[in-house]
């Protein structure tokens, strides 16, 4: 019992040592360590199967609720979680965690899930709740759409949602092209950038998605984007506009400067 | 009691194999992506020779979102890329392998399972 008690004071001025030495960090360019990742993922996904369990889901293949739904995605989504082909807004790389993306999302998670985070958000990972904002028949048509999208090309969505917005603005200019490429500065680009959110990334916590091919071993993969022969001028070329080298790829344009294509190609070179 | 009950069905519903993607026969699949040399170019589980790195990595191909980048991943176009790969981007560096429907079918079914 005293034993239990000492341990038990230990571990609280131990936290509260933690807390006061400010040596947590906070910041949204370093990802969590891979054991807080995987217990906050974990949870976070219990929490919602549990209480996504209670909802019934009305039919979500009608095209009209559809229809509605991308309006909705269109207005108030694509700017976080982007779509075929389609990056998100820029504040949104910077993220962290990331917004999800919603292809995979959608092939993963039950629609009642999707509609329980939808409408109640997601404390701590800047997923709003849309309780406020929308009835729950509009959250239900986006829902609709989102059920849409791992069947949803590049080539489709650009159809369904033409005029096709404007090109992302060209990235202000990078650093002086001769300079050192950073294979570390590269792996942070890595995930400020997003691309964690659409492929796995061996050396990068969390960066387990589904969306594009894994990236292991990609230094001596032999095609790019499935037609252009690896060399590093493709690499550059494909990391800054991969919209311009193979449309309709569901690859984004991210507005990757010059430098930074130049260290995320120098982290990745190091993936044999 | 209860709590090991419940175990109990977890473990029960991960072991339930899914049927097989397009009624193909993954065994089958597995051989076929062989003979027919798919490990050239890819990394693929479970296919001893598959060792190649011109295209990308298979291992959870079944949960992956796009295919060739271009076209959305779902049984039934996974057996078109395979059959006819230049339909879906006609610059791919995946060759037609003239992949009969039936073979598709069960090479898909193996593909399915890598998830």
């Amino acid at each position: 019992m005293k034993i239990a008690a000492t341990l038990f004071a230990i571990a609280v001025v131990g936290a509260a040592a933690f807390v006061q030495s400010g040596v947590y960090d906070v910041s949204a360019t370093n990802q969590h360590l891979a054991p807080t990742y995987w217990l906050m993922e974990a949870t976070m996904r219990r929490a919602v199967a549990q209480r996504a369990a209670q909802i019934t889901v009305p039919p979500l293949d009608r095209p009209e609720t559809i229809a509605v739904g991308l309006v909705l995605y269109r207005a108030q989504c694509v700017k976080c979680h982007g779509a075929p082909g389609v990056a998100p807004d820029p504040f949104a790389l910077g993220m962290t965690p990331l917004p999800a993306p919603l292809s995979q999302t959608a092939r993963e998670w039950q629609p009642a899930e999707i509609f329980w985070v939808v409408k109640y958000g997601l404390k701590m990972t800047g997923m709003p709740a849309w309780e406020f904002r929308l009835s729950d028949d509009a959250i239900w048509a986006v829902v609709a759409f989102i059920n849409q999208l791992p069947r949803l090309s590049p080539r489709e969505y650009a159809r369904l949602t033409a005029p096709p917005a404007a090109p992302p603005a060209a990235p202000a200019a990078g650093v002086p092209l001769n300079a050192h490429a950073d294979p570390v500065r590269g792996k942070t680009a890595l995930q400020q950038y997003a691309c964690v959110a659409c492929h796995e990334i061996p050396g990068i916590t969390g960066a387990t998605a589904r969306v594009g091919p894994p990236l292991g071993g990609i230094a001596t993969r032999g095609l790019l984007g499935g037609i252009l022969p690896n060399t590093p001028e493709n690499m550059l070329r494909w990391l800054r506009e991969p919209q311009a080298v193979a449309p309709p790829t569901a690859m984004p344009d991210l507005g990757v400067t010059e430098r930074d294509a130049r260290d995320m190609a120098a982290y990745l070179a190091t993936l044999k | 009691m209860r709590l090991i009950a419940v175990l109990a069905v977890v473990a029960l519903a991960a072991c339930a194999e899914p049927p097989a993607a397009l009624g193909g026969d993954p065994e089958r699949g597995r051989l076929l992506l062989r003979q027919f040399g798919c490990g050239d170019c890819h990394v693929i589980p479970g296919v001893a020779v598959a060792r190649g790195s011109v295209g990308p990595p298979l291992h959870g191909i079944a949960r992956r979102v796009y295919l060739g980048g271009v076209i959305a991943n779902t049984p039934e176009s996974m057996a078109r890329f395979i059959r006819a790969p230049q339909d879906a981007d006609p610059r791919t560096g995946m060759p037609d392998l003239q992949v009969t429907e039936a073979h598709a079918r069960d090479m898909v079914a193996y593909l399915y399972t890598l998830r």
